[in-house]
């Protein structure tokens, strides 16, 4: 047992679309991800690297291969296990940000611990206050998606995805819709995220300076990893207070 | 996930359609509401017709109809013969009267008896006395009349002790019955002149037969055999041969009641199907509802996958659901029902009946209602694979 905390070997995924046909979408893909990485997936699209994040989340299964969370191997878990792998040890961000609509931004973020169990509504609304807090919007609790801003909805499900103490972020082109400004200060907030509470990040992108603020880039190409190497012009997280 | 939070949860979702969830109720209020009435007013029809049936008399029967004559011979023999007998009256009638008295005139029926008609039939005097043992014998023209003749002719004064004349000849006023009220087929129980059985044949009819023998047992228990005895006394003394058709009819308050308990539960049965198909149409409103508040929202449910929601969080959340809807509408519909129900029997004069076993059986029905037609949308949303769900627009 190594201190790896994912462990990727020889992952294929296959769409059969017909008999004859079917799309590789992963053809033997090998990882392994340390505690504490910030990672960033890059390719074009078509090259495999959502469905790897969908693997990687538990949201899809692979077609062979191994994939070991934490110690725990996908390939022995059923529907509701992995339902709670992803409660307990998982944090996503999506590119639309998924957020509830019509519901305000204090019960999105309580969402995940909702079905988690043993724990009271006030501790629920305790932690997400707290999340909320520390992404910088307090005092926006009860906004609903509608009224925030792009950056503020990521922000939301920033927290959403921090508030059930999560082992890994998963996010998926976190910044595709906002702009330059927002992507800025989400990437610097993922930036401290990493450094200051030691939360492992694997996010896929397409953006080259969106990668620029990760620690290790590893590039997609129909279905290969044809590259996996440290950042070494990291941008720095700005100094901006929040 | 808990019952409470996924209760919240679902009660929120509700609450952001709220017009769509009222409406959708609407179809569970209107089927609990009319089961509710139904059963109600089938409840309360029953009792009020029951109540009339007794007026008719309790354990009482009559024999009617008959080929060969009834004659007071019949009514000594029986009388005699069955112990169980309690009461016994020979019964003509004439239908249609005239009746004048206190300047004014009136159609009436005439019933000829004797005291005991009062017992079997349990009618209670308001005014005066019944019918003296010699006034019987005497055949004299004494009369106790029903209450809508008092007030026709002497409107709402004591008529004891005046003079009524029956048919051209004058009779004296000894007794008021008191009031009956109206049949279900609207005859009026009160119009009535009752005169000894003696004097209805001699000074009315000019025959010495009867239309009818009433009789009355002790116990209800006696009904069945004392029939039996009556039939096995007139195929005697009518002299019938074994396997030929009696050549009179008896019948029973048993028999009536019987009839009319026969009708009410058939009655009954058919308003309360009715009332099931509405609520059945309530709970196919409600599958639609939820199918399409399950496409919808598959976005929301692939987050909630997403992020933990285990399949039975997904399938409790949606039951709940539309249980809730269906559960909300019953009560609504359970207290409109009662409303309206309490409304018609006001106005109708019945008695209400509060029939707690049906408002427990229509709640839970409704709620049953709730939980097999929001199954098959809440499975769908449970079988949802969350990627999919995801990506769904």
């Amino acid at each position: 047992m190594v201190n790896n905390l994912i462990e990727i070997s020889d992952l294929y995924k296959i769409y059969p679309i017909s008999e004859e046909i079917s799309v590789h979408a992963l053809q033997g893909v090998s990882l392994s991800i340390k505690r504490g990485e910030f990672v960033s997936i890059m390719g074009a699209s078509g090259s495999g690297k959502s469905t790897f994040m969908n693997i990687l989340g538990f949201l899809d299964t692979p077609t062979t291969g191994r994939y070991v969370l934490d110690g725990i191997d996908g390939s022995t878990l059923n529907y509701d296990e992995k339902a709670e792998i992803r409660n307990r040890k998982i944090g996503f961000v999506f590119q639309g940000f998924n957020l509830l609509s019509r519901t305000s931004a204090i019960e999105n973020v309580e969402l995940p611990l909702l079905y988690m169990g043993g724990i009271t509504t006030r501790e629920m609304q305790d932690k997400a206050r707290k999340y909320l807090g520390m992404i910088g919007l307090a005092g926006r609790e009860h906004h609903h998606p509608s009224e925030l801003s792009g950056g503020e909805q990521q922000r939301v499900a920033i927290a959403r995805a921090l508030v059930n103490e999560p082992a890994i972020i998963f996010a998926d082109e976190p910044t595709g819709n906002l702009d330059t400004k927002n992507t800025e200060d989400i990437m610097n907030l993922f930036t401290s995220l990493n450094q200051d509470l030691g939360i492992t990040i694997i996010l896929v992108t397409h953006e080259p300076e969106v990668a620029e603020y990760t620690k290790r880039k590893v590039i997609f190409r129909d279905g290969h990893i044809i590259e996996d190497s440290p950042v070494k012009k990291r941008k720095k997280a700005g100094m901006k207070k929040r | 996930m808990n019952f409470k939070n996924l209760f919240i949860t679902a009660l929120r979702a509700l609450n952001r359609n709220k017009m769509r969830s009222a409406l959708t109720s609407i179809g569970i209020i209107i089927g609990v509401s009319s089961v509710i009435m139904m059963i109600g007013i089938g409840n309360s029809a029953r009792i009020a017709v029951r109540e009339k049936i007794f007026t008719y008399g309790a354990n009482a029967m009559s024999v009617y109809d008959s080929k060969k004559p009834l004659t007071l011979r019949d009514v000594e023999n029986i009388d005699r013969l069955l112990p169980q007998v309690r009461y016994i009256s020979p019964f003509v009638y004439k239908s249609y009267v005239l009746t004048k008295g206190g300047g004014q005139f009136i159609y009436s029926r005439l019933y000829g008896v004797n005291n005991d008609f009062f017992k079997i039939k349990s009618w209670p005097l308001t005014n005066g006395r019944y019918f003296t043992e010699r006034e019987i014998a005497a055949s004299e023209k004494v009369v106790i009349i029903g209450n809508s003749v008092r007030t026709e002719l002497f409107g709402y004064t004591n008529p004891v002790g005046e003079v009524l004349n029956v048919d051209g000849l004058p009779f004296k006023i000894v007794g008021l019955l008191t009031e009956m009220g109206q049949a279900l087929s609207g005859r009026d129980f009160d119009n009535v002149l009752i005169v000894p059985h003696t004097t209805a044949a001699m000074k009315i009819m000019g025959k010495r037969t009867f239309d009818e023998i009433y009789v009355s047992t002790y116990s209800e228990t006696e009904i069945d055999e004392t029939v039996e005895q009556l039939k096995e006394y007139f195929r005697r003394t009518h002299v019938i041969l074994p396997g030929k058709m009696n050549d009179f009819k008896i019948k029973t308050s048993k028999e009536k009641l019987q009839m009319v308990k026969y009708i009410s539960n058939t009655l009954s049965i058919l308003l309360a199907g009715i009332a099931s198909i509405s609520l059945f149409v309530g709970g196919v409103g409600i599958m639609n509802i939820m199918l399409v508040s399950v496409s919808e929202r598959t976005r929301e449910i692939g987050i909630r996958m997403a992020i933990g929601a285990k399949r039975r969080d997904i399938l409790t959340q949606f039951l709940i659901e539309s249980v809730t809807l269906s559960g909300a509408g019953g009560i609504v519909g359970m207290l409109l029902g009662l409303g309206v129900y309490y409304l018609i029997i006001f106005f109708v004069d019945w008695p209400f009946i509060f029939s707690f076993f049906s408002i427990i059986v229509a709640f839970f029905f409704s709620c049953a209602v709730g939980i097999f037609f929001g199954y098959y949308p809440a499975r769908k949303a449970a079988d949802l694979k969350p990627i999919e769900a995801l990506r769904y627009e």
